[in-house]
């Protein structure tokens, strides 16, 4: 379970998140949506324990995460595919992860065959796709099997055959009681994948609701209603 | 705090960069040395006045930019990169990353400057040995001399560190480093002047402060400092700037 509660942060003049409260529940995969700049990236961090609130507090599973006593067993998390030094192998990298989370070395052959990065784990990282880097975050963020999971935009830069496995993981996962935040902004991905949406625009709480919620028509047609106002940055003039 | 270790071990290793700098900095403090000692001119040259340690390790002022160089990356690269994000998520307590990477980056330095030290000393010996101006270790002053050159090497590179937690930059934090080793000299000998202090307190001459083996005479012996002020120089340096890094890697970040 994650917990934000009346949580604000700002950046100078920039208010990233405003007063914030939202519960993101287990069993479930919650579609986190919202415009560009909407504070989504900011949210995670901040439960995450990468941003200290300037009010409110964020918690993970009832604490702030950075007095959990073994966090990569409690979240697993994929914020950027390119926080990883470009210098070091797919397996040298989740093997210091491992160290770190007191984990065996079998473990970083089971994620690296899981994510289908076996034939390339003695490569150096900064060769990588962007996709190839996802497969990585997401073998790093599942590495200690953790009861939550944390995705920035994990779809993206995948090929079709790693949305579709991605998809069916996260579902799986979510089917088995884990909770499962995951922030895209493809909404025809999310519309397949979540079963509950939390939307943001420029730092509050839009909406909250089961993906059934949101009207009968499609989806994204729904989004855009619903964040109509709060978009910050748009093309063209209109 | 053992998993932290084990984990910045893992990451120090595993980086050619990391791997590669130590590597050839102890190249260019044995190579540089072997050269220095091997093309003294004996002619003009007073065995008796010659400091046969200081000889050995002439190497040791490029070498010393090598290890500045070391601390650096083994922490600016994980600003760079983004990876000090991954780190706290898997290390969430800054006092224990912080105080992990330090020891092992003592530990690692310690090992390879203290075996370079004396494998300088002792390939300098048989060329001072033919001209009867070699040391041994039992002479007075020699251990220490080698010792604190290997323990100075390895304050330069807990400030590469340091400077490297501070500016979050690789080449900002080279730039300040290669000032702060070399450049600070003239600026100090500018004042020197109106007081000498400036000069005693550079590293530059903590070191030579303490790696001599032999009195030092003439206008260099008015700016390099006692022992025991060079002892403090360096341990002051290494309080200062691990403590103001510390206070800004605390702080996360932006």
């Amino acid at each position: 379970m994650l917990e934000l509660r009346e949580v604000t942060k700002r950046y100078g003049r920039v208010i990233a998140v405003d007063r914030l409260s939202v519960t993101i529940h287990p069993g479930r995969v919650t579609g986190f949506l919202g415009p560009n700049g909407a504070g989504k990236t900011t949210t995670m961090r901040l439960l995450l324990g990468l941003e200290r609130p300037d009010t409110g507090t964020a918690l993970v599973n009832g604490r702030p995460y950075r007095a959990l006593a073994r966090p990569l067993h409690e979240v697993g998390a994929l914020l950027d595919a390119g926080a990883v030094h470009p210098g070091r192998t797919a397996r040298a990298h989740l093997g210091w992860l491992s160290s770190a989370a007191g984990l065996s070395r079998a473990r970083v052959d089971e994620v690296l065959e899981l994510t289908g990065l076996t034939s390339v784990a003695g490569r150096r990282v900064g060769g990588f796709s962007l996709g190839m880097r996802q497969r990585l975050g997401l073998a790093a963020a599942l590495l200690a099997d953790p009861r939550i999971l944390i995705l920035d935009e994990p779809v993206n830069g995948l090929d079709p055959e790693g949305v579709r496995w991605i998809r069916d993981l996260l579902r799986g996962l979510a089917a088995r009681g884990r909770t499962v935040l995951v922030s895209s902004h493809l909404i025809s991905e999310m519309a397949l994948t979540a079963d509950h949406l939390v939307v943001m625009g420029r730092g509050r709480l839009l909406a909250d609701t089961p993906l059934s919620g949101l009207g009968d028509g499609s989806l994204e047609d729904a989004y855009l209603k619903l964040t109509d106002r709060a978009v910050q940055y748009r093309a063209g003039d209109r | 705090m053992k998993r932290a270790i084990l984990a910045e071990w893992g990451k120090l290793r595993t980086v050619r960069s990391t791997v590669l700098v130590p590597a050839v900095a102890v190249l260019l403090g044995l190579g540089v040395g072997l050269l220095d000692v091997a093309s003294i001119d004996w002619t003009t040259t007073d065995p008796a006045a010659l400091d046969p340690v200081g000889e050995s390790f002439a190497g040791f002022q490029f070498a010393e930019l090598a290890f500045a160089a070391l601390g650096v990356l083994a922490i600016s690269s994980e600003y760079g990169t983004g990876l000090i994000d991954t780190t706290f998520l898997a290390l969430p307590r800054r006092r224990t990353v912080y105080a992990a990477k330090l020891a092992v980056l003592t530990a690692f330095t310690l090992a390879i400057c203290g075996l370079s030290a004396f494998t300088a000393f002792f390939l300098g010996r048989p060329f001072l040995a033919r001209h009867h101006a070699a040391a041994s270790l039992g002479d007075p002053g020699v251990l220490r001399a080698v010792v604190c050159a290997a323990v100075y090497m390895t304050v330069v590179t807990l400030l590469g560190f340091a400077v490297g937690a501070l500016i979050r930059h690789t080449a900002g934090a080279m730039a300040f480093m290669f000032g702060l080793v070399f450049l600070a000299w003239p600026v100090a000998r500018a004042v020197e002047g109106v007081s000498t202090l400036p000069s005693k307190l550079l590293l530059v001459n903590a070191a030579q402060a303490l790696t001599a083996t032999r009195p030092i005479t003439g206008p260099p012996a008015a700016r390099v400092p006692s022992p025991g002020l060079a002892a403090l120089t360096l341990a002051g340096y290494t309080v200062l700037f691990l403590t103001a890094a510390y206070w800004r890697f605390r702080d996360g970040r932006r």
